[in-house]
């Protein structure tokens, strides 16, 4: 049966670049896929650009590529990337440049963009599509001003493209996580576009392996005490198969393992209804999902379904939502617990005293409740504990709000009640996006699949 | 010993916008029923308190023993503007593990 072998290269920006380096040199691949970009990549990219036209993209493709290019290269192995983030055209170029300096000439690198609609709002607008958001049904309207980025969830369409043009590298913006995968299963395996059972099935393969690490052994809560050299996990190797089955494993000689425990736990990461896990390609059902162990580090996936391709596309917009203002202090024993109270108090007042404006506060325990904070948990009461942290975050209109809440934590130090340390230094002020996700009929949007040959 | 669902179970738990996904991960098809039987929505809900804003829903993954839960309104407003030091729901799911189950 025909299969095609698919490497997990990186799963987020900043992610470690020796899985991959690891993975080129020993494991039997003929694809590096690798996913750069979260929710707020996106708005953080588009920041970016707006700053400094030449910028806009995940920058650590640059270093990326150095280190795997030259065993893909000899190898013949190809690597999709969304690393183009809000600029796949400035990233290609960068991409070309380093093609050239490492004396790879011929090699394709193909961009794939039509997934960014931030010029177009006001004409969609006027056309009637509404652009609400799915989440909370509010009009566009109440954010348009501050919306900073609009990019579409598009599918794997161009990287077919860019593939059967016989790219080497493809720089992509936005696509879906599971289309940097999907892509080369459809051009090598020759499903149609409406093959929405093999479709389906081989989503449900991407899902499993686009995080990385998660599927092998990272993070895995049902037994990490046994799981072997974490710190050289290994990354998802998988072999897809034409009837849509496939089986994951990962870089030999690598830590961490894989087993059905393992991708058990990555199946369900980040998962709404399983019976109808949306993407622009397809949706794919993975409720009924079988997994078997196959061998040591070797799990067969099966009985995974699709269904049409939804008729509308995902987008998500960023917009400007403000600035967080932190303070942390420490109080010690005796009395941590009250005195940790009183400096809260203290802060406060003098917040107060500054007239500060906020629109949401929050404070946590650190290593007591800062994982869910007072709605599950409440501060320790106990006289003896021996420290305290405390954590106040702010959310406000303004960057001069947000630093108050540095500014006025200082005077702990030396006005405070008894026993203040671990303020530390200004930390920087965020800004913060919101996210806004809408629905865009999917004929409105035109994926472009542009391929360049590297030239001397 | 009182049973809890970390006895039962592993987990893992991510962000989706304001939503939180918690995936529980059955150790045996017997645990997997016990779960389906005593970790409903509601239960969920009552665990977690003023924590989840909205509603929760379950789903079954039954060939690999799994349960998943949609929790709206539980990241403060979504990943990207939650005050919370969790603001990606990373470990949402160690919270459910530790909820307690009626022994039977």
């Amino acid at each position: 049966m025909k299969s095609v072998k698919l490497g997990t290269g990186l799963a987020f920006w900043g992610d470690s670049l020796r899985p991959a380096i690891d993975m080129v040199e020993r494991a039997d691949i003929q694809y590096l896929c690798c996913d750069h970009l979260a929710e707020l990549t996106m708005s953080i990219l588009s920041k970016q650009k707006s700053r400094k036209p030449d910028l806009g993209y995940t920058t650590d493709i640059i270093p990326f590529l150095r280190g795997v290019l030259p065993r893909c290269h000899e190898r013949g192995i190809k690597i999709i990337s969304n690393s183009g983030g809000s600029n796949p055209e400035a990233c290609a170029e960068k991409v070309i440049e380093l093609c050239r300096e490492l004396g790879f000439h011929g090699m394709k690198v193909a961009t794939v963009t039509g997934d960014d609609i931030m010029d177009r709002i006001d004409d969609l607008l006027e056309e009637g599509i509404e652009l609400a958001n799915i989440d909370t049904g509010q009009q566009l309207s109440d954010i348009r001003d501050k919306v900073t980025q609009a990019n579409v969830y598009i599918g794997c369409d161009g990287i077919v493209e860019a593939l059967e043009q016989g790219a080497d590298i493809v720089i992509c913006g936005r696509v879906t996580d599971a289309a940097l995968y999907l892509g080369p299963m459809r051009h090598e395996l020759g499903w149609a576009a409406d093959d929405w059972q093999s479709l389906g099935a081989g989503t449900g393969v991407a899902h499993c392996i686009e995080c990385g690490g998660q599927a092998s052994g990272g993070l895995y809560s049902g037994g990490w005490q046994d799981m072997n050299s974490l710190s050289s996990l290994g990354y998802p190797v998988t072999e897809v198969f034409e009837n849509g089955e496939a089986t994951l494993s990962k870089t030999p000689q690598t830590g961490g393992a894989v087993t059905v425990g393992t991708v058990s736990e990555q199946l369900v990461y980040e998962v709404l209804d399983p019976a109808n896990y949306l993407t622009a390609d397809v949706v794919s059902d993975v409720s009924q999902i079988k997994l078997d162990q196959v061998g040591p580090d070797q799990v067969h996936i099966h009985n995974v379904k699709g269904k049409p391709a939804p008729e509308t596309l995902k987008v998500n917009m960023g917009y400007r939502a403000g600035f967080v203002g932190e303070a942390q202090f420490t109080y010690t024993w005796p009395d941590a617990v009250k005195k940790a109270k009183a400096g809260l108090a203290f802060l406060n007042e003098r917040l107060e005293q500054v007239d500060f404006q906020s629109t949401h506060t929050r404070v946590e325990y650190l290593g007591h409740n800062s994982m869910w904070g007072p709605e599950v948990s409440d501060p320790p009461e106990d006289p003896e504990l021996e420290e305290l942290v405390v954590r106040f975050a702010a959310r406000c209109p303004t960057k001069e709000e947000a630093q108050k809440v540095f500014t006025e934590s200082v005077p702990l130090y030396n006005n405070g009640p008894a026993g203040a340390s671990g303020i530390g230094t200004r930390p920087p002020i965020k800004e913060l996006y919101g996210i806004w996700p809408c629905l865009i009929p999917r004929e409105l949007i035109t994926i472009k699949t542009t391929v360049t040959e590297v030239t001397a | 010993m009182t049973l809890r669902v970390w006895d039962l179970a592993h987990g893992r738990s991510g962000d989706k916008g304001d939503i939180c996904n918690i995936g529980l991960i059955a150790r045996s098809d017997e645990a997997y029923k016990i779960l389906c039987q005593q970790v409903t929505s509601e239960r969920l809900q009552d665990h977690f308190g003023e924590l989840i804003k909205g509603d929760v829903d379950r789903y079954e993954l039954p060939n690999i023993n799994a349960l998943n839960f949609v929790c709206k309104g539980a990241l403060d407003g979504g990943g990207t503007l939650s005050l919370r030091s969790d603001h990606l729901g990373k470990v949402m799911y160690t919270w459910l593990l530790r909820m307690e189950l009626d022994d039977e």
